[in-house]
């Protein structure tokens, strides 16, 4: 920031092409919180949005980590019990890896960019309860933190080989912690979710409501129908893991507890943490090359329908026959149904590109970059899950489950990067192109890699159960997950350089003597 | 004073404390409604292979309904409590408060006497386990809905009625509502289809 420019500007300068005018940021004003009283007690929902942001960033780096390893254990060079110490530490980093992803890396990543975008668009000063956005960082923080002690020291979703002692005692743990940020991420959602509901404009509809912040107000809504469940689960799980003999639900030497809980990291329930992305595209493209949608309702539904098709609560099948939920009729159709949005907003992308201005400078932007990569991985992803669920194919239980998995993922990460990028004065800063670009590219690459290999994996697999989705496989399939992986993690330690490269930068500029 | 000059007007806030009350109550409710769709689902598995649930005479109908009743004279004084913030009328918001926590306690210790009736053992088995995982789970919903409840009823004892307050008790309310409806959920499912 140069020194003309104020932090109010700054903000008037990030009104995007949705047409809202930021306001200015309350934490940035006099008498705010400063120094390292700022994360404890900021009002500032942007200045939690970062929290967000870089927290999970951070996260991301770790879980990509442990996924690398994994996928090296997959490979022959090292064997999978002495990498990790045993099958069952395979197991719960296996399990780690998989939840982290979705509850530590993607959905509050999403969520602190909601944070920060939202309240800008909708032309509000701030979110509806800032104190409960501040609530929500740190419960989830330190939800996250017992989550991830617990799984290291013995506990985690269950076990496959046997338990000696006290494994159960961190098992409970894990659930508590798993339970503290879930409930954080429906506290944020609602936030979210109100400050678009309530404190729009005056004059501005919902269906005036830019892309990105419907999205979220979509996906807050799936959240808040679909997590619950989740709840439920541990609920039941919690009850009966405690204190005595496990009866039915919580018995910690088998994988019961995991296979209560992996419908949220499946389909339909994964592409929950997706909703915005079809948001993040809308947005960013639109803003790169300056057009608007001549059919801006269109969009709304494009996202509410993917929003109705990620609600995945019911499709947990522990407590059924398998066969009878995931060959029913209502499986495949949001299976195959869920490739229809992503086609639709591929179309309404192509028909802002086609309206604005097509300059190599905009078409080459970094969002509009990042847009196309999350994007197609998302389509990617849709298509497999379409696959998935074509039962003459057989792919239902096969690694084509982390296939779907691994495209929204990326995809995810791709829009985050993607939107640091479209609103990065609101955000952290300006973000380095090169930094940015390079996240996009190994993201994008990482992630295509891995989606393709599970596919094919899948389509290959002789005998396919719980953990031959994790050891067995093709030989050379094996090594292009590893490098998959490695080019994920990378990617997010790029993501991660150029946040806090950006945020060091905003921090040097509102340092700076007026 | 042309009308381009003149200051924009205040930005209407409908209401955001009670919107965002509804959505955590609709979060809530769905915690409660999947918890009651693991219970249902179980137990018709235990009836298909024609095993017993509870023991008969177990559970007794009598105190559920006695509850049930309870909770439903609880949705008309929540609703006077509401009312009376509304009108900011002190003295009846007191009493409607007040006689709404009552009856949530009166909830609670009959719940107890529940318990000690059936004597369950919570690793007794799928039965017993999901009896007090849903019954468990409910209680802890009415006390949140209670700690609201008291919450409010203490910020009206420290200053007059007004809009804040108004919408902090209807919010709460909407809370208190939602445990009712979940109790009645339990009431049907648990204690009278068995």
């Amino acid at each position: 920031m140069t020194l003309t420019e104020s932090p109010v500007a700054e903000s008037e300068a990030a009104a995007d092409a949705d047409g809202a005018a930021a306001p200015a940021s309350p934490a940035e004003t006099l008498g705010a919180p400063r120094g390292l009283a700022q994360p404890f007690m900021t009002n500032d929902a942007a200045q939690v949005g970062r929290l967000f942001v870089v927290t999970s960033l951070l996260l991301g780096l770790g879980a990509a980590v442990i996924g690398a390893l994994l996928s090296l254990g997959r490979t022959d060079a090292v064997a999978p019990d002495d990498l990790f110490g045993g099958l069952n530490s395979y197991f719960r980093m296996w399990t780690l890896y998989r939840v982290s992803f979705v509850l530590l890396v993607v959905m509050p990543l999403l969520l602190g960019l909601a944070l920060a975008v939202v309240p800008a668009q909708v032309g509000a000063g701030n979110v509806a309860f800032p104190r409960a956005a501040l609530a929500s960082f740190w419960s989830w923080l330190i939800g996250a933190v017992i989550m991830i002690a617990s799984v290291l020291a013995g506990g985690g979703w269950g076990a496959l080989d046997g338990v000696t002692g006290n494994e159960s005692d961190a098992m409970a743990l894990t659930l508590l912690g798993t339970g503290m940020v879930i409930v954080a991420l429906l506290l944020g959602a609602i936030v979210v979710a109100t400050t678009v509901i309530s404190l729009r404009q005056t004059g501005m509809s919902l269906l005036d409501v830019p892309p990105f912040s419907w999205s979220m107000l979509v996906t807050a809504v799936v959240w808040l129908f679909s997590l619950p469940v989740a709840i439920a689960n541990i609920v039941v799980i919690y009850a009966d893991l405690r204190g005595r003999q496990a009866v039915a639900f919580g018995r910690p030497e088998s994988p019961d507890i995991w296979l209560q809980l992996d419908w949220l990291v499946e389909q339909p329930a994964v592409y929950a943490m997706a909703v915005p992305v079809l948001g993040i595209v809308f947005s960013a493209v639109g803003k790169a090359v300056d057009a608007r949608s001549s059919r801006p309702e269109a969009i709304l539904i494009v996202v509410g329908l993917f929003g109705l098709l990620a609600m995945g609560g019911w499709s947990q099948d522990y407590f059924t026959a398998p066969q009878d939920l995931r060959d029913g009729l209502v499986y495949v159709a949001f299976g195959l149904a869920a490739v229809v949005p992503v086609v639709a907003t591929a179309g309404g992308v192509g028909e802002l590109v086609m309206r604005g201005s097509k300059t190599r400078d905009r078409l080459l932007s970094t969002p509009m970059l990042g847009a196309g990569a999350a994007l197609k991985l998302l389509g990617a992803a849709a298509l497999v899950g379409a696959l998935r669920v074509i039962e003459p194919l057989d792919l239902l239980e096969t690694s084509a489950t982390w296939s779907v998995f691994h495209g929204v993922v990326a995809a995810g990460l791709i829009a985050g990067v993607a939107a640091l990028a479209t609103w990065s004065q609101l955000l952290l800063g300006p973000i380095q192109q090169r930094l940015a670009v390079g996240a996009i590219v190994l993201l994008g690459a990482g992630g295509g890699l891995l989606v393709l290999a599970d596919l094919i994996s899948g389509f290959i697999a002789d005998d396919p159960d719980l953990m031959a989705l994790a050891l067995d496989g093709n030989a050379a399939l094996n090594g292009v997950v590893l490098i998959g992986s490695l080019l994920v993690a990378a990617g997010l330690a790029a993501a991660l350089l150029g946040a806090v490269s950006a945020l060091r930068q905003r921090a040097t500029a509102v340092s700076e003597p007026a | 004073m042309r009308t381009t000059e003149l200051p924009a007007a205040e930005a209407i806030r409908p209401r955001t404390v009670v919107v965002g009350a509804l959505l955590a109550t609709g979060a809530a409710f769905m915690v409660f409604a999947a918890l009651v769709s693991v219970y249902v689902q179980q137990r018709q598995q235990a009836a298909a292979l024609g095993e017993e649930w509870f023991p008969s005479g177990a559970v007794e109908l009598g105190p559920a309904g006695m509850m049930m009743m309870t909770l439903a004279l609880s949705i008309v004084t929540v609703q006077w409590a509401v009312q009376a913030a509304r009108a900011e009328d002190r003295p009846h918001g007191f009493i409607a408060l007040g006689v709404t926590l009552m009856f949530g306690a009166a909830v609670i210790n009959q719940f107890w006497f529940v318990y000690q009736d059936t004597a369950f053992a919570i690793d007794g088995g799928r039965a017993e386990l999901l009896f007090y995982a849903v019954t468990g789970s409910f209680i802890a919903m009415l006390m949140v809905a209670m700690a609201m409840l008291t919450v409010t009823t203490i910020r009206s004892l420290l200053g007059p009625f007004g809009r804040d307050l108004a919408h902090a008790v209807q919010a709460s309310a909407l809370f208190w509502h939602m445990c009712v409806l979940c109790y009645f959920l339990v009431w049907y499912v648990v204690f009278i289809t068995k």
